[in-house]
């Protein structure tokens, strides 16, 4: 495989790639359902659910940075960050009986919601 | 502009539960160059669907794929001046972006998309989120204090902090170190757990995937207790100009995208 050398930004849940001496990405991926993968030595891959064999492949230049990637971008989903606040809201909802979101008046958004919202 | 467009259409037509959806019409934006001859405003009606911070568009609720996808980041939703009733506009902070202006049924219907897309961006979320993980960051250690200090047990109805062993501490959700958000299906085999059809998730809310136990998931480390620290600042900066640019990319129908390239193949252009 030939790998090119890109300039890779993460902005939210989108990761844009750039050829080195461009303004404009080239492409971008969005990073949801995806799985993201430690390959070989400073190899970390993106793959889809739907299409789990076809990866996207990027090299890093130090074991750190490959962790630091990997790390930022196993977070990067939207659909993570709803988990997360969901986790969040349970807990302190179960160890203060108060439900954290009431002060935000955001309690009845179906996107907070444990369990499937109507639409 | 590349994008992985079929994970895009398979997010957007998947299972997992739509934060909003409804049927709205949207104006049709003309070029630039148009702008000295006087064209009539039209609509086109299209079923919307907001998952997240993405805002897709279908031609038909039926669509296997969207048309079109919006960003809602570096935006403001805000109620229009338009000729029509119940029309609300989605304006981005990059001047040079286009701006969608979209025509509800009827006020309530208004509302909501208004409410629901004012809320959708992936920096309210995150917001949110350091918000609650600093709240049950206090929580525990006002009740870590409390511990400390003798106290009789209670009778056993008091919910939350009297009775030490009651401490959901002991929970670490696999969910906060599994980047594999798959809805519905605990699996994080590959080609495993594709998107499911089978129950819908409609019965109950996602299960906590189980932690992975393959060598690919080697790399999580410890698991993220209940309590973690902040979690580490991600490499983001938000920059809408790269958003307007897949804007303008998906923005343009599809089908009138291909047709073009089809017209500039045909013509021997490059």
């Amino acid at each position: 495989a030939v790998l090119k050398k890109r300039l890779v930004k993460l902005v939210v849940n989108f990761l844009f790639y750039f050829r080195t001496d461009e303004a404009e990405p080239i492409g971008a991926l969005l990073l949801e359902h995806c799985r993201i993968t430690k390959e070989e030595e400073n190899v970390f891959s993106i793959s889809f659910v739907e299409e789990p064999e076809r990866k996207y492949c990027f090299e890093c230049d130090s074991k750190e940075q490959c962790q630091e990637w990997i790390e930022a971008l196993k977070r990067a989903s939207y659909e993570f960050m709803r988990r997360s606040l969901i986790f969040y809201r349970n807990e302190i909802q179960k160890m203060t009986g108060k439900d954290p979101l009431e002060q935000y008046g955001i309690s009845e958004e179906a996107r907070f919601q444990l369990g499937t919202h109507k639409q | 502009m590349k994008l992985n467009e079929r994970s895009v259409a398979h997010y957007a037509t998947c299972d997992s539960p739509a934060d909003h959806a409804g049927f709205l019409r949207k104006r049709v934006e003309r070029h630039h160059h148009h702008a000295h001859h006087h064209h009539a405003t039209s609509y086109q009606r299209r079923w919307f669907v907001l998952k997240g911070n993405l805002l897709f568009y279908f031609e038909e609720r039926e669509s296997r794929e969207p048309v079109g996808l919006v960003v809602l980041e570096g935006c403001t939703v805000e109620l229009c001046e338009a000729a029509e009733e119940f029309a609300f506009a989605i304006r981005f902070d990059d001047a040079g972006a286009r701006a969608y202006v979209l025509v509800a049924d009827g006020q309530a219907a208004m509302e909501a998309w208004v409410k629901a897309l004012s809320r959708a961006s992936f920096d309210y979320m995150r917001l949110v989120v350091r918000e609650l993980e600093k709240q049950l960051e206090e929580a525990c250690k006002s009740l870590a204090a409390c511990c400390k200090s003798p106290r009789r047990s209670s009778s056993g109805r008091k919910r939350h902090l009297s009775n030490p062993a009651l401490l959901p501490l002991q929970e670490k959700p696999a969910v906060l170190e599994n980047g594999y958000s798959t809805w519905g299906s605990g699996s994080g085999v590959p080609g495993g757990a594709a998107c499911p059809d089978r129950d819908g998730g409609h019965a109950k809310p996602p299960p906590l995937p189980p932690r992975r136990r393959s060598a690919a998931s080697s790399t999580v480390g410890s698991p993220v207790p209940g309590i973690s620290p902040a979690m580490p600042e991600s490499p983001v900066s938000p920059e809408t100009a790269c958003f307007s640019k897949l804007h303008s990319w998906y923005g343009q129908e599809i089908v009138a995208l291909r047709r073009e390239w089809q017209e500039r193949q045909k013509m021997g252009h490059l």
